[in-house]
């Protein structure tokens, strides 16, 4: 077994490589990603090995990139799309939505849309309010789009190669802040998929369970490490694709656990884990609920410029610790 | 046939009684019959009155047994555990199988039925999920209790619900008590244990508990008893799961007769009031394999434990990447090395 570390933007770049050298048909389209190597260095220096027909440079027309790339999937290629910033998806929403996620379903199913659209997303950066938004309601309420919410570099490269592989358009959200932090795992050499749709255990507890996707999955694992020397025992589940949403494993934990938590960063009001929450409610485990469930989010603002203030408008480490023992120490 | 008129007592309150010895007589309107002792134990209370019909399902008398419920019968010569004296519920002995006394049926065990106080409008009294399903199976009205929670919410420690009670951890260390003295028994017996991952197939447990009997009824030399190691021509698998009092080893008797649906049915009731702690007198004997299903923990044993007087025992495991993987343990009295491989090769070939 391999013992590499990579950060999380190397570990997305290895994908894009080896899907490449996999595969003809995919190439991968964006603003600044050819020479100058992406805004965050994801794309690095693919440029140079594949050349500028499969690492296209374009023009900043959002809704330009990803028509185009709609239509070269409708003709046989497997586009990879990259969006500087999530927030400037908002452009391209109607190739989007009303385009990629809805002509092989409008087209009685005789054609598909093999898309991806990777972008990253999340605050921290001190980028402000139209630069630093967690914008994965809005394309997990659009069926036929595939929500992927990578939290390390491992799941990172797995979950890429499955979504390149997948017929149909899948979102890709990358958060900032983890691009260059290394994972705790090794991530594997060669091309092996994750299957998109498989929520993933990481760390096993008896007492509170937690839900969370992307960063928030490294911070509650560091509070779970933490209060573990507590005796509060957390088990900490990474769903990785939020649409589709794989519950049993989320059922489950609470079935043991009897408390749940569910975190994000992004704005509480009709968050992905809203979705969570409904649907523990409304199953079998519901029953063995020995404390309310407990939401943990971003508050319902724009995200702040002041770097106080935007620390205080997301999820840190010390407020999930503090939710975390609270709801264990209140319900026995 | 709904009732049965009481003609006999042989037996009075205070008197010591073996299982199989005759209990009460009564007559019905096809047969007149005798009713044995389902196991060991003492008379507390005759409950019914002589000439008057008696409907099934109602009880006859009260006994205390010797056999833990919760346990499982060693049979033949099996040393009995230095466990603490038994403090199991008494029993209720019922006459709901002499509607067919041709087939033998097994007098059926039930524990006397709790009644339960009318709540009031549950929405007036605000307590978290678990500790409302914790009251209605205990009996628990929730005016009773004094909320701890926040927002005089009823938690469930306010209902007890985390605490083992001390019959619970009476029950469990006499539990523990036997089904290690069985262990320690087979301990010195020549065994082997193989595996194998299962590529394909149905491992689902109610699967491998009528596919291993379907194996096994091809070699009745497998089944023995335990009085004599003599061969039965049953096959009995004990399946090891949870209780509130431990582990558990109800046995399904010849589960490859019954039909998938059957068996799934019957599993799942059995394994609901195995949880909490009622295993049916009847389920506890007569096993000649048993079952470990450790997939459900997401994990794997490569070398399952023979229980006294079985010759072959199974787990059921889960690697890392969540492939199946089953272990099969073999007596080496009874079996050769190359059989114990065909056995488990059968068994997978059958999944």
């Amino acid at each position: 077994m391999s013992d590499r570390m990579l950060t999380m933007a190397e570990a997305v770049r290895e994908a894009m490589t080896i899907a490449m050298e996999e595969r003809e048909e995919v190439f991968i389209l964006g603003e600044d990603i050819g020479i100058y190597g992406g805004a965050f260095g994801v794309t690095g220096d693919l440029y140079h090995r594949f050349g500028p027909e499969r690492v296209l440079d374009t023009p900043i027309s959002e809704l330009g990139i990803v028509g185009a790339a709609v239509g070269a999937a409708l003709s046989g290629m497997r586009p990879i799309v990259e969006i500087q910033f999530s927030d400037f998806t908002a452009q391209a929403m109607d190739q989007i939505a009303n385009q990629a996620a809805k002509i092989h379903f409008m087209l009685g199913g005789a054609l598909h849309v093999p898309l991806v659209l990777r972008t990253p997303q999340g605050s921290g950066t001190g980028a402000a309010a139209q630069h630093s938004q967690n914008l994965e309601p809005w394309f997990a309420s659009v069926p036929g789009l595939k929500v992927v919410v990578p939290s390390n570099p491992a799941d990172a490269k797995g979950l890429l190669l499955a979504a390149i592989d997948d017929p149909n358009p899948v979102i890709f959200l990358e958060h900032k802040l983890l691009y260059k932090i290394p994972g705790r795992d090794p991530v594997p050499e060669g091309a092996t998929r994750i299957p998109l749709g498989v929520s993933k255990v990481v760390r096993t507890g008896k007492d509170l369970t937690i839900v969370a996707t992307g960063i928030m999955v490294n911070k509650s694992f560091e509070v779970a490490e933490k209060l573990s020397a507590e005796g509060i025992s957390i088990e900490l589940i990474d769903p990785r694709t939020i649409s589709p949403l794989d519950t049993a494993p989320i059922f489950e934990s609470v079935e043991k656990t009897g408390r749940l938590m569910v975190v994000q960063e992004g704005p509480s009001h009709a968050g992905y884990i809203n979705e969570v929450i409904a649907q523990v409610s409304g199953s079998a485990c519901f029953g063995n609920l020995i404390a309310p469930i407990k939401r943990l989010a971003g508050m319902n603002i724009p995200i702040p410029y002041a770097p106080q203030l935007e620390k205080v408008a997301v999820p840190q480490i010390a407020d999930i610790e503090a939710a975390a023992r609270e709801i264990v120490k209140n319900w026995r | 046939m709904e009732t049965g008129e009481l003609i006999l007592y042989h037996v009075k309150p205070g008197d010591r009684v073996k299982s199989g010895q005759v209990l009460f007589e009564v007559m019905t309107d096809k047969i007149d019959m005798e009713v044995e002792s389902p196991a060991d134990g003492v008379i507390e209370q005759l409950v019914g009155e002589i000439g008057v019909a008696i409907e099934i399902g109602k009880p006859v008398l009260i006994m205390q047994t010797d056999t833990e419920v919760m346990s499982f019968d060693f049979g033949g010569d099996a040393p009995l555990p230095d466990a603490p004296a038994p403090v199991i519920e008494p029993v209720a002995v019922q006459p709901a199988a002499i509607e067919t006394p041709v087939v033998a049926s097994p007098v059926v065990i039930a524990p006397a039925p709790v009644a339960l106080p009318p709540l009031t409008n549950p929405r007036e009294i605000r307590a978290v999920p678990k500790a409302r399903a914790i009251a209605e199976d205990r009996g628990i009205d929730l005016r009773t209790v004094a909320p701890t929670g926040p927002d005089h919410t009823i938690t469930v420690e306010d209902v007890g619900g985390n605490k083992l009670s001390e019959d619970q951890i009476k029950r469990q260390a006499a539990n523990k008590a036997l089904i290690a003295k069985g262990l320690e028994m087979t301990r010195s017996i020549p065994q082997i244990s193989f595996s194998r991952n299962v590529k394909s197939g149905s491992v689902e447990l109610t699967s491998v508990i009528s596919n291993w009997a379907r194996v096994l009824r091809t070699r009745p030399d497998l089944n023995i008893s335990p009085k004599d190691g003599s061969a039965v021509s049953h096959v009995g698998v004990a399946v090891i799961i949870e209780s509130k009092y431990g582990s558990a080893l109800p046995v399904f008797k010849d589960p490859d007769l019954q039909t998938v649906s059957e068996l799934a049915d019957l599993f799942m009731s059995t394994a609901k009031s195995a949880h909490n702690g009622k295993v049916p007198l009847a389920m506890l004997s007569g096993a000649t394999t048993a079952i470990f299903d450790l997939s459900k923990y997401k994990m794997n044993s490569s070398a399952p434990v023979l229980f006294p007087n079985q010759v072959t025992s199974l787990t059921i495991g889960e690697n890392f990447s969540g492939e199946k993987i089953i272990s099969l343990t073999i007596d080496l009295r009874y079996l050769d090395f190359y059989d114990g491989a065909q056995l488990l090769d059968s068994l997978i070939s059958a999944l």
